[in-house]
């Protein structure tokens, strides 16, 4: 029973961290329509300012998010501007972002990799490799953090979505975007700010994977596919399905890296993924696609 | 003749492809239902969608209170008092009956105002309020359309254009819509209508408007339109294939 409990207690942990991650791409998506396969690349950028935060001036990763989440956002507006603004009304838009999102996270590997090797890389504050037992169940306290600071975060996007007045505004603009253009919404300043918003919150998860995982500049291939399922299991463009599905699925991970092998957890993510695609094409919260 | 809104000889099209709406014309009276018909492609929504500034026109212009608005923007035709009900899908299906109805004063910026606003619609339509915490595309296609129609009356304008607003309802919702139509305009707001069932909606307007390839053949008090034998000519056939 206790193992169960661990192994659950685990999932749930790199669960919230995934779920942060997803988040941030599925708003893209949703708003954009850009398939960021970039986002991955962002996030071990946001590692790194974390890491050398940590590393030269002894910032604790987690004061660094915050600083992470805006130099990450603000770079997404520059990449807006430069790379995506000008097709945004091309009638193969996404299928053009997916190649587009495709060079610029090998662009954003092949700098980090020049700037600081290909070394692996882990930041270290105390807590990263210390833990709480309960009983028997060993709770690594850096994964806790990691995973509550994820809720949190997920909780005040989910506010600000709900309740603000731009959150309205991205939610319609997701929705129909010609109807809120048509009641005075400015759809492109909306996809501007959700851009940022998107990437800023792949800062903010780059800042917790520094201290969950070590990470070296190719370790983003290993999470696209990740991302990418979970992003389509929740229905793509749907935050809530994202985060459902992060969770689900990294509980899930945790037991078949347990209990059949861990090579075997990451295929969980593909397996429920051909699973989804086949019976729920649509995504567990997503429109079923209309026949035109 | 009125000098409230008029369409004055309105060329527009998609893009760079061919001109849909070819010297158009139309003379809009304050307080009135204007309906305006036409056969398949003749321009009927495209129209609407100039006078809302949804796109450029390439010639003529939009005469509103003795001003020429062509070539604004759709939110500045809508702080004009100008509001467009687009055909189908105009509500945003994943968010409340509320939540749409507070999308509607948008421009507002003003929460206090919008929920005063909303109050009022919601005792003029008492079946958006039992809904209102329902999420919009869950709703029958009859309140789906009643709640597109009463959104654009948050921002109080003086002339909603609601684009084809019988679609794919039943025959005894229809009436219903028509029902609301004349209700909106009995507060002095201004209607324009694009309606396929030509007889319908001329019946439940007061003026009409008769568009054929894109240019207006004739427009005037709906009974007259209504017997007209042009109209006759129009619908049962007689023109040579376009």
């Amino acid at each position: 029973m206790d193992q169960i409990i661990q192994v659950a207690v685990l999932g749930i942990g790199l669960g919230g961290v995934f779920a942060l991650m997803g988040s941030g791409l599925s708003l893209v998506f949703g708003v954009m329509r850009i398939v960021n396969l970039a986002h991955p690349s962002l996030i071990i950028g946001g590692a790194y300012i974390a890491y050398w935060g940590f590393k030269l001036y002894g910032i604790d990763p987690l004061i660094m998010l915050p600083v992470c989440a805006v130099i990450l956002a603000v770079t997404g507006i520059l990449f807006y501007k430069v790379f995506f603004e000008r097709d945004a009304k091309s009638a193969t838009y996404s299928e053009m972002t997916v190649l587009l999102t495709f060079a610029i996270a090998m662009i954003v590997e092949g700098a980090l990799g020049a700037a600081f090797s290909n070394t692996q890389r882990v930041t270290s504050p105390v807590y990263a490799t210390d833990a709480f037992f309960i009983g028997d169940v060993f709770i690594p306290k850096g994964q806790l953090y990691a995973g509550i600071v994820s809720i949190v975060i997920i909780g005040l996007l989910a506010a600000f979505l709900k309740y603000s007045r731009l959150g309205y505004a991205i939610r319609a603009t997701t929705q129909n975007r010609e109807a809120a253009a048509l009641l005075g919404v400015n759809v492109n300043m909306v996809g501007l700010m959700s851009f940022a918003i998107g990437i800023g919150l792949a800062g903010a998860a780059g800042a917790l994977t520094s201290f969950v995982f070590s990470f070296f500049p190719a370790k983003h291939w290993e999470w696209v596919a990740v991302l990418m399922s979970l992003v389509v299991m929740g229905g793509m463009g749907s935050i809530l399905g994202t985060v459902i599905a992060a969770f689900s699925l990294s509980i899930v991970a945790a037991f078949v890296g347990t209990w059949i092998g861990s090579t075997w957890s990451t295929m969980t993510f593909f397996l429920a993924l051909f699973l989804v695609l086949l019976f729920r094409p649509q995504g567990l919260f997503g429109e079923k696609p209309e026949l035109v | 003749m009125s000098n409230f809104l008029t369409v004055k000889g309105v060329t527009a099209g998609y893009g760079d492809g061919p001109a849909i709406l070819d010297d158009a014309h139309m003379t809009v009276q304050k307080g009135k239902v204007h309906c305006i018909i036409g056969p398949n492609g003749a321009g009927k929504s495209t129209l609407m969608k100039a006078i809302a500034g949804m796109l450029p026109l390439r010639k003529g212009e939009i005469e509103f209170k003795g001003e020429n608005i062509a070539g604004q923007r759709p939110d500045q035709m809508l702080r004009r008092g100008i509001a467009f009900v687009p055909q189908e899908r105009a509500l945003f299906p994943k968010m409340t009956v509320r939540e749409n109805l507070k999308m509607g004063g948008y421009i507002l910026n003003n929460d206090k105002a919008l929920t005063s606003r909303i109050d009022e619609i919601f005792d003029r339509f008492p079946i958006l309020k039992e809904r209102a915490d329902q999420h919009a595309g869950t709703m029958s296609g009859g309140q789906q359309q009643t709640l597109a129609m009463a959104r654009t009356l948050i921002l109080r304008p003086e002339v909603v254009m609601f684009d084809e607003p019988s679609l794919g309802l039943a025959p005894k919702i229809v009436r219903e819509m028509f029902g609301i139509v004349r209700m909106i305009a009995d507060t002095g707001v201004t209607v324009l209508l694009v309606e396929q069932n030509a007889v319908m909606g001329l019946k439940n307007a007061d003026w009409g408007v008769v568009l054929d390839l894109g240019r207006t053949l004739f427009e005037g008090p709906s009974a007259e339109v209504l017997a007209d034998p042009r109209i006759q000519e129009l619908y049962l056939g007689g023109r040579r294939a376009a």
